[in-house]
């Protein structure tokens, strides 16, 4: 027994490290931050800096946890963003229907908890609704995931556009606002690094302590075999896109605080954004491969990367450009890092 | 052995039928609510607004058909049709239709060859990877030439608007509804891709490749050349269809095209297509897109506000996808012979 | 069949880095023949098709084709001399027609550029009716069985002019009245004066058709001969490079029963199967393919469940709709294909081990990480999976010890009954036996075993009880008091009757 256990810890740590993915994120960001030290120290390692990138990444990293999950289990979510919009707008007329306002000041603050409350109630049962929607299809039908979420790209942006019949939703109350935008009384610390840190545990531990994240791996890596291991596969489909869709919806809360506006067409960018993130993070495109670090790290070096164009005055048309060339630059990374290990293996095992 | 009457049932119900008892029905209860969508005024508008969503789509379909997809041609068609005006408007290159064309078709070559290396050399997925020459090529589009808006067109292009198949004039209202030249071009393209895809060893192969890479593979197709033709074709279409939407809307800008890729691929899938390759032809693809450009161009005529457009769309999207996957479990249920 | 040779192989070796596949393999084929390669999983017969048909070139040893020296020959080469491979997945185009399948490569090898329907329906009539095959030429090939399918892919290959056609285990997913078609054309085909090599191991098949047998072993040419010469005894020792040892698994009798079967019934698949299993037994279940044998243990494990009839386990009657209803009432299944249906490639070890009986390790909220490994780590000891620790991927195991990653995923939900379908397919000698140990002890524990398998001196050494599935019924329950003949007599003698009442 002691044997094992020992032989077990000797294994766990050198696998992070030994993680080529991870070690390559981390080389990229002590890059970034190596160049930034050069180009603009005062600006970029600035306490106020720091503030600005903690209050941008977490609505796009809970999304590429989203990403993340349907990805690790063979599929893809490119509805995440539609979801999120829906979520957006349904969670903003709540609040504009419950909380009447005379321009910023609230004339029933009595409401003002409650409304958020459901709010935040109503968009994680919506975006769990449309996902377990996408599941259900893909799993029952046996249709690709990537059609399906197209599909349901389109559906739920459709639904959003058609809520608010084009305009945005404007205006919510401060409280509302506070929620992706302020920080904890009394300290810099914005309250969206708290809720990004509780999603990422909260997707940590599922992955790696629960029967449903073990069911995904399983799922990813080999569908059939886990129908003969005795896994239902219609009902871990049908959670997975749902996990996903509850991460939409969270999402969906923040940028409608961050933005403080919902409407259809809002984070049009974050389908390949977190596509990104999810590849740079070592989520192999084919599923079943893929740890929650590499994507966390993703997302930071990605905040980083993009805190530092701004910095530089570099327009958001470049940032897009940059991240499609970073995006491929990743993909083949991921293919060729793919076949070495394997290619090593062989002539080792021969030799 | 199937006998006939099973025979004729499954023809009844195969999916360019069904596509075809959808669009009546739409068709005739768009007439109840409004009688004057029964005019040849529909007929023509129908054409004018399907004729770029039919040149994207049979190329799109091409792509499917190899087992790939292509979600790059919007951003690809942006650049093919900004960089020619810019360059108009700066006063190079001469002002001549060919010109125009051809700067559009070699940037769409362009990003057709970058597509085909990414997928076929370095075989990454196509959508991930298409996905990234779309931010590259709308990124860098934006980047380096800016943000304007072109509204009027050069002369030579304006002439080519005006140049005009036929004019219909409702007797009603003497209205004018022209049909330009150009809807020729997707009759042509879908004619010569029909003929390629069905007479040629290109096309075959094309399909072949999109059943089955390995089997194409030892019976001696190129693979790759195949793939790559695939990508660069949809580019060139691509390019070409997007000088075409300059001269017929009278406007470029950097993302006139952003976000059309969604309504190319519903068409395609609802035409037949499948996203797994190999499967799907132009008869289906052109039924797929006119379906879906009737119900763009007409939901209000059965009294749904144009905002729900999208939503209906989606909604188009999905039956087919599902109508597909029923399709393909009725078939299995035939059993093997 | 004449003297003269169309292919004739010597002392070819070819190495992938540094592991000798053929370690000097001759080989002679003369036109009109059909010749049988025979050989165990992993002796080198795909890599020397390949050296055949141009795929690998050898690293030494000259190849002549029909007298003429060959060198450095690609697949087109190959093909342009008349060699025509048939894969086991026939590699045809699921999405084109029958008629296109037949006729595509033909036109793609005569550098066609146009596709002229109308010849390609000619060439497809012609080579149906060369071979006697009567399939709609406008179906699509994605419709058509498994038989239909390699008719098709025989279709090709020989409208091309082949001289020597290649066929790779064709008889694996056929049924017996398929195996009887695919024969007579074989046959046929060699009236014609077309070479013929079919890779087979089993022998009772090898006798009803091929002219001579060549036997490889461990990548080494072992023996060469007309079919005449060979007998069972001798072509066991040459396959396998030992005696049959006489050793057969014979437990204390026990009526402890376990598993008793009634009638169970599935339209289509088997109807009326009854047998009992009693303590210590294992039990073989064996037949020729759509016999039945697959889908009783597919039946038993929920994948498609029996429509009627009785299953009672340890004497209690249960009954199973699906997967789960199986697990939960302790029954273990190992799929035929482990590839695709057992096991998780790129998943470590420990995570294939635990996958089926992962609700064991749920400790409060979460799951209980180390005492997985523990799990792990004792069915690497328990079972000798070769392996230094439970991280490694299972995509870096042998075949032997990838299956036996399947038994302890198994194992470790501690079946009641445990199912095995074709445990030893692609598995060395060595881990073979080892398998067949671990199940030998299992039956000892009083766990219920069946092993579905049609290896029928697998059968006959490891069970103690057969039972012959023919045409959906069982023909025979029978002790391992028998030879590998008379069982193989057993299993075709179904279609022997078939064709006397017709």
């Amino acid at each position: 027994m002691s044997t094992s256990e020992k032989k077990g810890k000797g294994m766990r740590l050198p696998g992070v490290m030994k993680d080529s993915h991870i070690l390559t994120i981390i080389g990229l960001m002590l890059m970034v931050a190596v160049i930034m030290l050069i180009l603009k120290p005062d600006a970029y390692f600035s306490g106020k800096n720091l503030t600005s990138m903690i209050f941008q990444f977490p609505e796009y990293g809970i999304l590429a946890f989203g990403m993340m999950v349907c990805m690790i289990a063979g599929g893809i979510d490119l509805s995440l963003v539609g979801i999120m919009n829906l979520t957006g707008v349904l969670a903003a007329l709540i609040l504009k229907n419950m909380v009447q306002m005379d321009g910023t000041t609230v004339l029933n603050p009595g409401m003002v908890i409650p409304a958020i409350a459901l709010a935040i109630l109503v968009a994680i049962v919506v975006g769990a609704a449309c996902g377990a929607f996408n599941g259900f299809i893909i799993g029952y039908f046996n249709l690709p995931a990537m059609l399906v979420t197209l599909c349901g790209l389109q559906l739920y942006t459709g639904l959003a556009y058609g809520i608010t019949g084009g305009p945005a939703i404007n205006g919510m109350c401060d409280a509302f606002k506070n929620i992706a935008n302020g920080t904890i009384p009394g300290t810099s610390i914005p309250w969206v690094l708290l809720i990004f840190i509780a999603v990422l545990l909260v997707v940590a531990f599922i992955m790696k302590f629960t029967i449903f994240g073990h069911e995904i791996y399983f799922l990813g890596s080999n569908a059939k075999a886990a129908m003969y291991s005795g896994i239902n596969t219609l009902r871990v489909t049908v959670l997975t896109y749902m996990f996903s869709g509850i991460l939409g919806g969270v999402s969906g809360i923040l940028i409608t605080s961050h933005l403080n506006s919902a409407k259809s067409s809002n984070g049009s960018t974050y389908t390949l954004l977190t596509l990104l993130i999810v590849v740079l993070g070592g989520i192999h495109p084919d599923g079943g491969r893929g740890r929650v670090l590499g994507v966390t790290l993703s997302v930071l070096l990605l905040q980083m990367i993009a805190n530092a164009f701004t910095l530089m005055h570099v327009s958001q048309n470049a940032k897009t450009f940059a991240n499609g060339c970073l995006l491929i630059v990743a993909l083949v990374l991921s293919v060729i890092l793919a076949n070495r290990p394997a290619k090593k293996k062989n002539t080792a095992s021969a030799s | 052995m199937t006998t006939k009457s099973q025979k004729l049932k499954m023809a009844l119900t195969s999916t360019p039928m069904i596509l075809i008892y959808v669009m009546v029905i739409f068709c005739v209860v768009a007439a109840i609510r409004q009688p004057s969508f029964l005019s040849p005024a529909t007929v023509v508008n129908l054409a004018r607004a399907s004729i770029f969503t039919m040149c994207f789509a049979i190329c799109e379909m091409v792509v499917i058909i190899s087992g790939g997809i292509d979600v790059s041609f919007p951003a690809v068609g942006c650049v093919a049709m900004y960089v020619p005006m810019y360059l108009n408007y700066n006063g190079i290159g001469p002002d001549n239709v060919f010109f125009f064309f051809g700067i559009a078709m070699l940037i769409g070559l362009f990003f057709g060859v970058i597509n085909g290396i990414l997928v076929s050399c370095l075989k990454l997925p196509p959508l991930i990877a298409t996905l990234a020459t779309s931010s590259i090529a709308s990124g860098g589009l934006i980047m380096l030439l800016g943000t304007r808006e072109f509204t009027s067109l050069p002369d030579s292009l304006e002439a080519l608007y005006a140049t005009n198949l036929l004019t219909y004039t409702s007797p009603d209202t003497g209205f004018t509804y022209p049909l330009t030249i150009l809807v020729l071009v997707p009759v042509l393209l879908c004619v010569v891709v029909a003929i390629v895809m069905r007479y040629t060893m290109l096309g075959r192969g094309l399909y072949a490749i999109g059943g089955d890479k390995n089997a194409a593979r030892i019976a001696g197709f190129n693979v790759r050349l195949l793939q790559f033709f695939a990508y660069i074709f949809c580019g060139v279409v691509a390019g070409a269809t997007a000088m075409i939407y300059t001269t017929l809307m009278h406007s470029s800008t950097t993302t006139a095209l952003m976000g059309e890729e969604m309504i190319i691929i519903a068409a395609c899938v609802v035409g037949g297509c499948r996203l797994t390759g190999g499967h799907g032809n132009v008869g289906g693809t052109v039924l797929g897109v006119l379906l879906i450009t009737l119900v763009q161009n007409n939901l209000n005529m059965l009294g749904i506000p144009t905002c729900w457009q999208t939503f209906a769309v989606g909604l188009i999207l999905l039956l087919g996808s599902v109508l597909t996957s029923v399709q393909a479990k009725r078939q299995a249920r035939l059993g093997k012979i | 069949m004449s003297d003269e040779v169309f292919l004739k192989l010597e002392g070819i070796k070819k190495s992938f880095g540094g592991v000798h596949a053929l370690k000097g393999v001759n080989l002679e084929i003369k036109k009109g023949e059909i010749h049988c390669l025979a050989g165990e999983n992993g002796c080198g017969k795909s890599t020397l098709i390949k050296a055949i048909s141009g795929v690998h070139n050898a690293d030494e040893g000259t190849i002549w084709i029909d007298g003429e020296k060959v060198e450095h020959m690609k697949p087109i080469d190959a093909i342009n001399r008349g060699i025509q491979v048939i894969y086991q997945d026939f590699a045809v185009f699921p999405n084109l027609t029958v008629a296109e399948n037949i006729a595509l490569n033909g036109e793609l090898k005569n550098r066609k550029k146009v596709v002229n329907w109308k010849e390609i329906h000619e060439i497809a009539a012609k080579a149906m009716a060369q071979v006697g095959a009567n399939i709609d030429p406008d179906v699509k090939l994605e419709r058509l069985s498994v038989a239909n399918k390699q008719m098709v892919a025989i279709c090709r290959a020989i409208i091309n002019d082949a001289r020597l056609l290649i066929l790779d285990e064709p008889t694996t997913a056929l049924t017996a009245r398929e195996v009887e078609k695919l024969w007579d054309i074989v046959r046929g085909l060699k009236e014609k004066g077309i070479a013929i090599m079919i890779v087979n191991h089993k022998l009772d098949e090898i006798y009803r058709i091929a002219d001579s047998l060549t036997i490889l072993r461990n990548g080494r040419y072992v023996s060469s001969g007309p079919i005449s010469e060979y007998d069972q005894e001798r072509f066991t020792r040459d396959m396998t490079g030992r005696d049959i040892s006489g050793e057969k698994y014979n437990p204390a009798p026990s009526d402890e029963e376990i598993l008793r079967i009634e009638n169970l019934s599935r339209s289509g698949a088997f109807e009326n199967v009854s047998f009992t299993l009693n303590k210590g037994d294992v039990l073989g279940l064996t037949g020729l393919l759509g016999s039945g044998r697959g889908e009783i243990g597919e039946a038993l494990f929920g994948v498609a469940p029996a429509e009627s009839g009785k299953i009672i386990l340890n004497g209690k009657e249960i009954t199973i709709h699906n997967v789960k209803d199986a697990i939960k009432n302790e029954i273990g299944y190992v799929p035929e294909d482990r590839l695709t249906q057992g096991l998780f490639m790129d998943r470590s070890i420990q995570d294939n081990t635990i996958a089926s009986s992962i609700h064991k390790y749920m400790k409060g909220f979460s799951l209980d990480d180390k005492a997985m490994e523990e799990a792990a780590y004792h069915w690497i000891e328990e079972i000798g999976i070769v392996a230094p620790s439970p991280k490694p991927a299972v995509r870096t195991l042998s075949g032997g010890n990838a299956q036996k990653v399947v038994i302890a995923k198994w194992l470790n939900t501690n079946p009641k009954l445990f199912i095995l379908d074709g445990p030893t397919v692609g598995v060395d000698i060595g881990a073979k036996a080892e398998i067949h140990a671990i199940l030998h002890r299992l039956a000892q524990e009083g766990i219920g075993v069946i092993v579905i398998s049609d290896d029928l001196p697998e059968l006959v050494q490891n069970c103690n009880k057969i039972v012959v599935m023919r045409d959906g019924k069982v023909a025979a329950q029978i002790d391992n008091n028998i030879d590998e003949k008379s069982l193989s007599d057993l299993l075709i003698g179904a279609s022997v009757e078939e064709v006397e009442s017709k």
